[in-house]
């Protein structure tokens, strides 16, 4: 009996010590490694944008620590210390995620987190930084109300859902003839149904009359109910808010059952979806382009070429390592590894943050104010179109691919 | 509105008819050995996925893929049978059957996990270009006759195996009593394992016919699996053209669902006659007829 009540007080003193100084901070702020705790979607549904990117973050933090030889802590007389990452595979599953959070929080007691990726696991996980008073920069949740929970700790990279097309409606207005009418196909999806909500708005106050809207499962495999519809609707533009990997049967069928647009637009018209079908004269969003070099990007190329990992098949790979260099930015502005100094530097209003696409804020909740570049297929590899500042050439229009 | 309608049917028949396909191997494998293989769908995906590296490396003609992958389906199916499904049969029925669930949905986890590991998560296809025929407004491809003449061949030709061969009699013997066939001298235990190899022979077409129309990939399997299910359901269970009949009125359907009302309403069309089917038909549409 009294070794039993023994062994239950050590398992509860165990327990406690692990969970109570999990919100601590370690006790030396200049000490290194600096660990960054993050899951990825290494497998399951979303693995097909991802499935690279464990691979790649060992490789970023192997480069970094070489090429930038750590992270330079001012408060710490200039010091560099190494990264070092946790990594899991939440299996494109939110509550995996949420309960690999909690671990690394408690178990793994990392200093920082980064990620994680999509607004579907944005949403749970951001509940995780707020409970443990741990900064992170998620990457890739682009959905404006995540970030309107009021909370302190988290920021993220994305195209912000509310600017997602801006350049390319832009770009309208500049095209000879002009478009009229667009015909909306979204994917049932949260960050689809928010970039359709958003920009429909923006296209009617553009001139641009929806003459058609349709929303469909991710499961859908014909497509052939949409498509008479958008014949009998005879739309100049064909605006398609959906993830590349479900439109794949839509575009396919859009071809064979020929349908004619002056553009047909895609959210994230990549070099996956390009490989399987005609995706020529389509034109849509990157979050950034090997060829436009900024910041960071000499580090960013390394490592993507070391991954194998080429950003028109993997779009979303920029706001990936744009997290990781944020973060660390953050530490060293701050100088030291501290939590809530980190936290109050990522939302400083005004700061302006580096990334190899440029230079960007975070609005008021947390997310970065970025806006895509717009590009169009032709000769099987996407051109910048818009901005005018960054354009790689011109679009072609009406698109010839569509007549 | 016409050729509105002809080519609704038209794709409805098409996609009806590659469900059907699907269900064809689950019926046989419920039907004669009693056990829900939550990991069909999956097999098909890892079929598509299969036929389109073998077409994009070799350029070998589907019809050939698909006797490849037969074969190989054959085998797995077989063993599978033998290694992880039979041995659950000792246990008492209650354990058989949350353990044949338990089997089926962590092979579905590993394979569809295994598949991405090796050949990616990304969708696959075959991506053949065919001519169209147009006719007035209505287009038909090319590719589409012939997934539609393969699937009407090849039920046709299983229809005949089960009814006039030795291993198909076989099979709806030991379907109607095991012990009755074991002591005419069938070997239930054989028949079982070949029947679930038979099965696992009929998804590798399908996936090879399906990956001919649609993208595939290793997590998209457990939908179709759903689909299955319900056609089975829809069709009654062990019967192979209820469940032809049923996947074509599923993918009808579905695709009228979708022109005459919302795109995001036909998924739940399965769903909705499931339980309609439940309520009203508990034994499908054979009861009807009877």
């Amino acid at each position: 009996m009294r070794t039993t009540l023994f062994a239950a007080a050590l398992g509860a003193a165990a327990l406690l010590g692990a969970i109570a100084p999990a919100s601590a901070q370690r006790t030396d702020p200049c000490a290194g490694p600096i660990t960054f705790g993050t899951t990825i979607s290494a497998t399951g549904t979303n693995s097909t944008l991802s499935d690279r990117w464990m691979k790649m973050t060992e490789i970023f933090e192997e480069e970094f620590n070489r090429m930038a030889g750590g992270v330079a802590l001012s408060g710490c007389g200039g010091k560099k210390v190494p990264i070092k990452f946790v990594m899991y595979d939440d299996q494109s599953v939110p509550a995996t995620a949420v309960s690999l959070y909690e671990k690394m929080a408690t178990v793994d007691r990392v200093d920082l987190f980064v990620g994680p990726d999509w607004s579907t696991h944005g949403f749970p996980v951001s509940q995780i930084f707020e409970k443990y008073k741990t900064p992170s920069v998620m990457s890739n949740v682009a959905t404006p109300r995540v970030y309107e929970q009021g909370f302190k700790y988290i920021t993220g990279l994305a195209f912000h859902a509310n600017t997602w097309s801006q350049n390319y409606f832009e770009s309208l207005k500049n095209v000879n003839p002009q478009p009229k009418s667009v015909f909306w196909i979204v994917h049932d999806n949260l960050i689809a149904k928010t970039v359709y909500e958003i920009h429909k708005p923006i296209a009617e106050k553009q001139g641009i009359k929806t003459v058609g809207e349709e929303i469909f499962a991710p499961t859908t495999r014909d497509f052939t109910g949409i498509i008479l519809k958008i014949r009998a609707a005879k739309p100049d533009i064909i605006y398609i808010s959906s993830f590349d990997a479900v439109s794949v049967p839509l575009v396919q069928q859009m071809r064979q059952l020929r349908v004619t647009a002056m553009d047909v637009h895609h959210i994230m018209a990549t070099g996956s979806l390009a490989r399987q079908i005609n995706l020529e004269g389509v034109t849509g969003e990157l979050y950034w382009h090997e060829g436009i070099k900024g910041p960071y990007s000499d580090i960013a190329l390394k490592v993507l070429e070391r991954a194998e990992i080429k950003l028109f098949d993997y779009l979303w790979t920029g706001g990936r390592l744009d997290s990781y260099f944020v973060m660390i930015q953050a530490i060293e502005k701050v100088g030291k590894l501290d939590r809530e100094a980190i936290a109050t530097a990522l939302r400083a209003p005004g700061a302006k943050w580096k990334r190899p696409g440029g230079e960007f804020e975070f609005d008021a909740g947390g997310l970065s104010k970025i806006v895509a570049f717009t590009h169009q297929i032709q000769n099987g590899a996407p051109v910048i179109i818009a901005p005018a500042a960054q354009a790689t050439g011109t679009i072609k229009w009406p698109s010839p691919t569509w007549q | 509105m016409t050729a509105i309608i002809a080519q609704l049917v038209i794709s409805g028949l098409l996609l009806g008819g590659l469900y059907a396909l699907v269900a064809f191997g689950l019926s046989l494998i419920y039907g004669v050995v009693r056990i829900l293989n939550f990991a069909h769908g999956t097999l098909l995906a890892i079929g598509g996925i299969a036929a389109s590296i073998i077409f994009a490396v070799y350029k070998l003609n589907p019809v050939l893929i698909a006797v490849v992958l037969v074969l190989v389906f054959l085998v797995f199916g077989y063993l599978m049978h033998i290694y992880l499904l039979d041995p659950l049969k000792k246990r008492n029925p209650f354990e058989a059957t949350i353990g044949t669930v338990l089997v089926t949905v962590g092979l579905l986890l590993i394979i569809s996990d295994l598949a991405a590991e090796i050949a990616g998560p990304t969708p696959k296809n075959i991506p053949l270009e065919f001519h169209a025929y147009i006719v007035g407004e209505v287009i038909i491809q090319r590719a589409e006759l012939y997934i539609l003449g393969g699937i009407t061949l090849f039920t046709i030709a299983l229809h005949l195996f089960l009814k006039k061969t030795w291993f198909g009699r076989a099979i709806r013997a030991v379907t109607q009593s095991p012990l009755g066939a074991n002591i005419c001298g069938i070997r239930s235990k054989q028949i079982h394992a070949q029947t679930v190899a038979v099965g696992c022979g009929i998804v590798a077409i399908a996936g090879v016919l399906w990956s001919l129309k649609f993208p595939v990939d290793p997590y998209g399997g457990f939908d179709l699996t759903v689909r299955a299910f319900t056609i089975i359901i829809l069709g009654g269970i062990g019967n192979l053209v209820g469940a032809l009949l049923a996947g074509l009125f599923l993918g009808l359907a579905e695709v009228f669902t979708s022109f005459l009302w919302a795109s995001d309403w036909a998924p739940a069309v399965s769903i909705v006659l499931l339980l309609v089917i439940l309520v009203v038909f508990p034994r499908g549409l054979a009861s009807v007829r009877k």
